[in-house]
């Protein structure tokens, strides 16, 4: 089985390469790939002085896109399974790595990390969502369990363990801006087995969240637009 | 429907400004023409402005079409009519323009991954052949410095 770990960053110098080494601690198996999305710090410096290979987006292109580019990656250079982490240091590598191992096991194809999840445990320095945070989650949590009469506990998670099947979808099919919530919706109704693992996430190590509350309400109504939209896209494999 | 129309009889339009009109809607579809002829438009963009001219121009050539397009619309007044059926041609057009930007969108967001991820396979060719990365970069600092 080989393995790619792969790694969205936007000007994240100062976390990156706490993060490389993270992962190649606890992940030892795996290849690794920065992707950056077009920074404007030293972020892809930062990676390469990791030893760690980097794609450059030569310009800033989106979350989605960041990603799509790592499904890319993995489908094209024959990987069996992906995963991917925040580069703001939030995801501990280990919990990555018991997602790969579900993927791994053929247990699911999409595999995320939850940090609401009834099975995750907080711990001092943990990770504590703010309030508006809060209530965006709970409507996504709502919306999208109406959408795909499927349990999620954590739409917006970050980390996350996939295998071809997964890739093949990702890397034709990504809404560019909305990378998070819709591609959860697409992968069950193309009947993938999509699965939420407990994990522990942390305070971030270094930049910044970019919601502001003006900045969340926009961003919940362009997601119920968007989970909206999703409900009447043609499924491309029909789910028995 | 025509003779209804006629009976309807609300025609504004003078031979002047119907001269006017038929000489604009020309005058513009020569326009787009030349912007062809210079490449500075594509023939596949140019085809809905075309049909704009000939529908500006078939409107000065014959006032009653308004008169029949106003009353299938149930509009009284023809200038009504004439402002709504512009207004939902620009609406047309600018849904077109969104279309082809999210298309175009769409080809430069894999344009741009594409060339990322040839540029990470090269560097990683690269190290392979010589062997590890950090003695591979030497020699061509060596050669940089020597220009």
């Amino acid at each position: 089985m080989r393995a790619l770990v792969f790694i969205p960053a936007w000007n994240e110098e100062a976390a990156i390469a706490g993060v490389i080494a993270d992962v190649r601690k606890a992940i030892p198996g795996a290849d690794l790939l920065v992707v950056d999305d077009g920074s404007t710090d030293a972020t892809a410096e930062r990676a390469r002085e990791a030893r760690a290979l980097v794609a450059s987006l030569p310009f800033n292109q989106g979350l989605g896109a960041a990603l799509q580019t790592g499904y890319l990656y993995a489908l094209r250079n024959g990987y069996d399974v992906c995963a991917h982490l925040d580069a703001d240091g939030q995801h501990p590598a280990e919990e990555v790595a018991r997602l790969l191992a579900e993927v791994t096991a053929d247990r699911a194809d999409l595999v995320i990390g939850s940090r609401y999840h009834a099975g995750a445990v907080a711990e001092s320095g943990d990770y504590q969502p703010t309030f508006s945070r809060r209530i965006g989650t709970s409507v996504f949590r709502f919306f999208l369990t109406l959408a795909t009469r499927q349990r999620f506990t954590d739409t917006t998670s970050g980390m996350r363990a996939a295998n071809r099947r997964v890739m093949a979808l990702f890397s034709q099919h990504y809404s560019p801006d909305f990378a998070e919530i819709e591609s959860l919706q697409l992968a069950v109704r193309q009947g993938l087995r999509v699965e939420e693992l407990p994990v522990r996430m942390l305070e971030r190590a270094g930049g910044s969240s970019f919601l502001t509350p003006l900045r969340s309400a926009f961003f919940i109504f362009k997601g119920l637009v968007v989970l909206l939209v999703g409900q009447f896209r043609p499924r491309h494999v029909e789910a028995e | 429907m025509l003779v209804l129309a006629a009976e309807a009889g609300q025609v504004h339009l003078t031979s002047q400004t119907r001269i006017v009109a038929a000489v604009l809607a020309l005058f513009f579809m020569l326009m787009i023409l030349e912007l062809i002829r210079r490449d500075r438009l594509q023939e596949r963009y140019s085809v809905i402005w075309f049909i704009a001219g000939l529908g500006m121009l078939a409107g000065a050539a014959f006032p009653g079409l308004l008169e029949v397009v106003a009353n299938l619309m149930g509009v009284r007044n023809t200038n009504v009519a004439l402002f709504s059926v512009v207004l939902l041609l620009l609406l047309g057009l600018a849904l077109n323009f969104s279309v082809i930007m999210s298309r175009q969108a769409a080809q430069i967001t894999r344009l741009a991954q594409e060339r990322a991820i040839e540029k990470a396979l090269a560097e990683k060719r690269a190290e392979g052949a010589n062997g590890n990365g950090a003695s591979g970069e030497e020699p061509l600092e060596a050669k940089e410095q020597s220009l």
